[in-house]
């Protein structure tokens, strides 16, 4: 078995800002390659400054949509993660497997109120 | 045309009134705004945001925009916080530091909001907020921020301000956009034209709810935002087309708004004497993420 691949979040960003979509985006990128080829992955957010949902849903949440629950838990880990930012990316990392198992639930027809007094 | 602005607080009755404003020069092309401020008694200094996202519009369609007759004590407030130099008034130097100053941001500018909030947020600006508070209304802050940069579709960027009063050891910071604002979002994503503001908005607060259509979650921003104003006994307004929200001592409250204020904005009121940890769920351990 091959040693784990760290993979430097603030370098693949190129800084310490991970809040945006497109951020997020290139580090899925990155680690659905390996995790493709069944490689263990650490993601390192050393030097991360400000974390947020928009950003870790395009990073991690949508590998919830690519691979199974059970071989995400066992090929990725993370580390240089305060309990805050451990917290924010639990939170993530439920809402998208709730989504990707039950996308009808967020996909509902409206079923509220309407008005078009607007 | 001539308007003569009333009153401005930070409440729904503000944005009231800057809705009215904004109805009254829908049709203003290639012509000439007077903004008097005679007959304006108070203004809420954050909600120089909104008021800049109603008069960006009014400029973009080719029409100046002169602010006439501030009163004093405002018009000191108003120049404070840069908002009245965009209109040919001499800046004023924050002595007390209790300004977040008006910013104009573009949606790629997240690195300049980046050194704008660490500059007027940390140290100087904001001397009595902990350190652990400053990062976690950071994060929030962007997540705000970082909703409307995804679903505003503002042309004419992000407006920011923000006050702090050492007194009530309270600061309020408006972040409002000049967009589609959230019933546009949701009708689009419903494909449904008649949904109201006010059920929008709601739809659009519940956990897990998002508009993105790009198989990616999401939804979870303003929940966030929530949870942090619960623990930090803040405030949170948002304010989008006809519908207002106020999330006030862990109480919810909607209203519609006598009025189509055209865009979103979203106030956070912080608590910045807190010292409380934040924890937004259970510890978890980093092997339990998974």
């Amino acid at each position: 078995m091959s040693d784990p691949i760290i993979v430097r979040v603030f370098d693949i960003v190129g800084g310490p800002l991970c809040v945006s979509t497109e951020d997020g985006q290139h580090v899925h990128d990155k680690i659905a390659p390996l995790l493709r080829d069944g490689r263990k992955v650490v993601l390192s957010f050393e030097q991360v400054d400000t974390l947020i949902s928009a950003f870790l849903n395009a990073a991690i949440g949508q590998l919830y949509g690519e691979f199974p629950e059970d071989r995400i838990r066992e090929l990725v880990s993370v580390r240089d993660l305060d309990e805050e930012d451990t917290a924010v990316l639990k939170r993530v990392v439920e809402n998208a497997k709730a989504y990707f198992k039950a996308p009808k639930k967020f996909d509902q027809a409206w079923k509220e109120e309407v008005g078009d007094e607007e | 045309m001539i308007h003569y602005l009333p009153t401005i607080y930070s409440n729904q009755e503000g944005y009231e009134r800057l809705a009215e404003l904004a109805m009254a020069t829908v049709k203003l092309r290639a012509d000439r705004l007077e903004l008097d401020f005679s007959h304006v008694g108070f203004f809420d200094a954050n909600m120089a945001s909104p008021l800049g996202a109603v008069l960006a519009r009014v400029a973009d369609q080719f029409s100046a925009v002169e602010i006439v007759n501030v009163p004093e004590l405002i018009e000191r407030v108003l120049r404070k916080n840069g908002f009245l130099i965009q209109y040919r008034y001499q800046p004023l130097e924050d002595a007390n530091r209790t300004t977040i100053p008006f910013r104009r941001l573009q949606r790629t500018d997240e690195g300049l909001f980046e050194d704008f909030l660490q500059r007027h947020l940390r140290g100087k600006g904001i001397p009595r907020m902990s350190e652990g508070l400053g990062k976690v209304f950071k994060q929030k802050i962007f997540e705000v921020f970082q909703n409307a940069v995804i679903h505003s579709e503002s042309e004419l960027g992000i407006f920011v301000c923000g006050q702090f009063f050492p007194q009530k050891q309270r600061l309020d910071l408006t972040i409002a956009d000049a967009g589609i604002g959230i019933r546009e979002s949701v009708r689009r994503y419903f494909n449904n034209p008649k949904i109201a503001s006010v059920p929008a908005i709601r739809w659009a607060l519940q956990e897990g709810h998002t508009t993105k259509k790009d198989k990616q979650p999401g939804g979870l921003g303003l929940k966030f935002l929530q949870d942090f104003v619960r623990l930090n006994t803040g405030r949170i307004h948002i304010v989008s087309r006809f519908g207002f929200y106020e999330f006030n001592g862990g109480k919810e409250a909607f209203a519609n708004i006598a009025g189509d204020y055209p865009g979103t904005a979203v106030t956070i009121e912080v608590n910045t004497a807190d010292t409380a940890a934040y924890r937004l769920a259970m510890e978890v351990s980093h092997k339990g993420i998974f």
